[in-house]
């Protein structure tokens, strides 16, 4: 099909450029309540986008749109002469699109090792394998073997295609008492590792049986307050949007370059670098959507915004090289050593509703389903609570730990320290 | 605009591959989805005509072998039928480790019903040019209203969908369409930056784009209102919520805790407290795709199961939850309509389609009078369920401080709203006498199979924690 709706890409009239983006994407999956599987997919399907570029008066436009299966030559011509049409009326600035490379990559993965329908039931079998302890359960679980085929060509000679794997477990681990509790985990990955799988589920089956016996704290908490991992993910992923090329040009960017985002810091600096991949990440790329090769970039150093970063067409309006559009976030470690940390009272977020931040209104904060106050000598469960602070003063006064951690698309401290957060 | 003419040319198809399917699997449906969505875009420095993001185009087969249930998704059906059957049912074979897990469930119902669906659409009135010039018309209209606006970003999003439903006994198609017109203010005063958005939406391009000049004002008032908005002080108050927030609340407290998929998981508390008293008895709840009319008014579901009406909430007693096909057969229930699936691509789940709280006696005046000091709470910004444990977590755009009965011009923003679902809906005092429901919302399960939704209701007057 690509190579049909690129011939007739070719012989269309009027086209000053073209670029088609097509996705393959095979799956496994299985679904189950509590230990029974309740349903079985597959899927084999094919995405395939075109974008048409049209030059005109000094300008550029493009328009893009689907093609399907089912579309012979004729709908293929006449759905490139609609998005013609449209483009021709899209007057935006001039950028050019990347060219002359192509190559083949495929994912550093073990699952090209494995039949996929075999592998689902592997990860199911490894997963049900942290379903052991007295009082716990694992109430449904859905797993996902993915097999992606991604491919982007255009008229100036890109011709790039990766394979990529990626799967999903998302399981509700439940502890059943005079009540239940539950806790939701969703655990992505591009490598089998059986006992990593088995290790997560059952860290998650004890902390669910920590938050059936967490209770509200008797008086307030006064102490700082711990996020690990996935919560400092999101806190500083709050924090590149506004250094993409995008974002500047289009003046929705809080901060830019020469900003210094932890203004009168007492803390550790944040040093913060985009990147193409990191091992065991399934946003981790070669490529981005335009074909453009992944080039790593810090954009934040010792708190300040140092460079940009992003995809081809807004780099260009702003007259800077493109790094791709980067999936994953690379934390530079801090100085918080674990005893440090344990020489004072502090309250560890371990599951979240959802971290709240707002760059814009300087907020932090959310619902805390399971934490852990830790009084000086022990941990704590606590539940029944919620965090709310300033982001400047919370940025400006963090402490990263010294000890770094893979959780996803970020690589960095496995725990960051925050002050002047109030825990209601 | 009519029915897909793709989705027209599949029926044969379709019917002889669920005749084919029939020899191994007692149960076969075909859904078939053609959805098209146009994102037309403009800001201050660029424009955009793209495909929106619910196109798709394929089918998803559904099959039950006496125990368990099988899918399959593909991008056509068409050619060799017996030779895609094949592929069909080897794609979905089980590993023998695991077969003997199995679920054993009975049939689903097949009851005999051939109909057609259809509804009102205008989209072909307007052409990308005209469509392109109104976005252009907006945000200019946007800035020219403060030079403290850097940008305005004006999106209108309108799309079509076509569904096929095929089964041995059953033919079942419908064509609707949806827009929303979205503007966004991004403002900068006294070195802080905020956005603010308007939004309306209708079947109709016409009703939709009619709307929109009449909330530019509003949005830029409330981009000036929002630079200057503080943090709230964390505490518990007296609150009154406007539509999109009861709809919020309806939605995170007895929307996701009522989807009877979590039943059968016993992830729902809701399951053990049908018939009891869950909310103040002034509290009454529906959800369906033909409850009110907005995004999710679909005519049938992804299960070929009609649109539904259902009450939640009646009078404060729990009375029913919503269900997708398999969760029903699986309690022994009808469905309910409510079976989606983000696309073909996706399985299907117990979803939400129009949420609300129903109208009650109040005026929104002396609901606001009855309130010493609080908050009055605007926009959704996002929600959280849980609902296993009951506990809530919406996040309003902003609050307006309440003193002595009266709205100030205090803003906060962000507000959080969190705490326990039944302490959230007894305390429940008042209810307005008006409704409103919000069509532009989406709405994923856990964090993912995102679907269009509604909600709304009346203002509500509440005690509960603010951070």
């Amino acid at each position: 099909m690509m190579n049909r709706v690129i011939n007739i890409l070719k012989s269309t009239s009027g086209i000053s450029d073209w670029k088609v983006n097509s996705t393959k994407t095979e799956s496994t999956e299985l679904f189950f309540v509590h230990k029974s599987l309740e349903t079985v997919r597959s899927t084999d399907t094919t995405d395939l986008k075109v974008t048409v570029y049209v030059a005109h008066d000094g300008a550029l436009g493009e328009a893009s749109f689907s093609v399907y299966s089912s579309y012979n030559d004729e709908k293929i011509a006449e759905e490139i002469e609609k998005a013609k049409k449209k483009a021709g009326i899209i007057a935006n600035q001039s950028y050019s699109l990347p060219e002359n490379e192509s190559g083949e990559y495929a994912a550093n993965s073990n699952f090209a090792d494995y039949d996929p329908r075999k592998l689902a039931s592997l990860i199911a079998e490894a997963v049900f394998e942290a379903d052991c302890t007295e009082g716990g359960s694992l109430n449904a679980t859905e797993i996902f073997v993915y097999r992606d085929t991604v491919t982007v060509k255009n008229s100036r000679g890109i011709d790039k295609t990766q394979i990529k794997y990626r799967a999903m477990v998302e399981t509700i681990p439940t502890f059943n008492g005079e009540e239940s509790v539950e806790l939701y985990e969703q655990y992505n990955f591009t490598e089998f590792d059986r006992e990593a799988i088995t290790a997560e589920i059952s860290k998650r089956m004890r902390e669910v049986r920590d938050r059936y016996e967490a209770k509200p704290p008797v008086e307030k908490l006064v102490c700082p307050v711990v996020l690990d991992a996935p919560e400092l993910e999101q806190l500083v992923g709050n924090y590149i949007g506004s250094l993409n090329f995008s974002s500047v040009y289009q003046h929705s960017n809080a901060f830019s370059v020469g900003d210094d985002i932890q203004k009168d810091a007492k803390g550790d600096r944040l040093t913060l670098s985009m990147r193409g991949r990191i091992i065991g990440s399934v946003r981790s790329s070669a490529f981005d959507g335009d074909g453009v090769t992944l080039v790593d970039r810090e954009i934040i150093k010792d708190g300040v915004g140092v460079a940009l970063w992003g995809g081809t067409r807004f780099a260009q309006y702003l007259g800077e090289a493109p790094t791709g559009n980067l999936g994953c976030i690379s934390l530079a470690c801090g100085t918080l050593t674990d005893e440090e940390k344990r020489k004072a009272p502090y309250f560890r977020c371990a599951s979240m509703s959802g971290l709240q931040v707002d760059i814009y209104n300087d907020y932090i904060g959310g619902e805390v389903r399971l934490g852990y106050y830790f009084d000086g000598e022990r941990e704590i469960p606590v539940t029944g609570i919620s965090i709310s602070g300033k982001l400047s003063t919370a940025i400006a006064n963090m402490r990263l730990s010294n000890e770094a951690t893979t959780y996803e698309d970020y690589n960095g401290p496995k725990c960051a320290l925050l002050n002047g957060i109030e825990i209601v | 605009m009519n029915f897909s003419e793709f989705l027209n040319s599949r029926r044969d198809a379709c019917r002889a591959l669920v005749s084919e399917l029939g020899k191994n699997f007692a149960y076969v449906t075909v859904l078939g989805s053609d959805v098209k969505s146009t994102a037309i875009r403009v800001n201050r420095n660029t424009s955009d005509i793209g495909e929106g993001g619910a196109a798709e185009c394929g089918f998803v087969v559904k099959m039950h072998n006496g125990r368990a249930f099988f899918e399959y998704s593909l991008d056509d059906i068409t050619g060799d039928i017996p030779a895609l059957a094949k592929r069909i049912v080897d794609s979905v074979k089980v590993e023998d480790s695991i077969i003997d897990k199995e679920i054993s469930v009975k049939l689903p119902a097949d009851e005999s019903m051939v109909r057609s669906f259809s509804r009102e659409c205008d989209f072909d009135n307007y052409s990308d040019e005209e469509l392109l010039k109104k976005c252009t018309e907006i945000r200019d209209a946007i800035l020219s209203k403060s030079d403290k606006l850097l940008n305005a970003m004006v999106a209108i999003m309108p799309f079509t969908v076509s569904k096929l439903f095929i089964s041995k006994n059953r033919e079942l198609d419908q064509f609707y369409s949806w827009v929303n017109v979205m503007a966004v203010g991004v403002y900068r005063d006294s070195g802080k930056m905020v956005m603010a958005r308007e939004g309306t939406y209708s079947n109709l391009m016409s009703e939709a784009l009619a709307e929109m000049p009449s909330h530019l004002d509003r949005l830029v008032e409330k981009c000036e209102k929002l630079a200057n908005a503080k943090p709230i002080v964390p505490g518990v108050y007296d609150v009154i919520t406007d539509p999109s927030i009861s709809g919020l609340i309806a939605h995170e407290a007895f929307g996701h805790g009522v989807e009877m998929d979590q039943f059968v998981k016993d992830r729902a508390l809701a399951k053990h407290y049908v018939g009891d008293y869950v909310a103040s008895p002034i509290c009454n709840m529906h959800d369906g795709a033909a409850a009110t009319f907005s995004t999710a008014s679909y005519f049938f579901d992804d299960d070929g199961v009609l649109a539904h009406d259902t009450q939640i909430i009646k009078d404060g007693i729990l009375v029913a939850g919503i269900s997708d096909l398999v969760s029903a057969t699986e309690l022994g229930t009808e469905p309910t309509g409510n079976g989606r699936r983000q696309s073909y691509k996706r399985k299907a789940y117990s979803r939400m389609t129009n949420t609300f709280f129903s109208p009650g006696k109040d005026k929104l005046e002396d609901m606001i009078a009855s309130i010493k000091h609080g908050y009055m709470l605007f926009e959704t910004n996002n929600g959280m369920e849980d609902p296993k444990n009951w506990q809530i977590q919406c996040t309003a755009e902003y609050g307006i401080e309440i003193i002595d009965g009266k709205l100030t011009d205090n803003y906060v923003s962000p507000v959080v709203m969190s705490g326990s679902v039944p302490e959230l809906l007894k305390s429940i005092s008042m209810v307005s006498d008006d409704f409103k429901i919000i069509g532009a919302g989406s709405c994923g399960k856990g964090y993912k199979e995102w679907v269009r939704v509604s909600d709304g209701g009346p203002a509500l007057k509440v005690r509960v924690k603010l951070a």
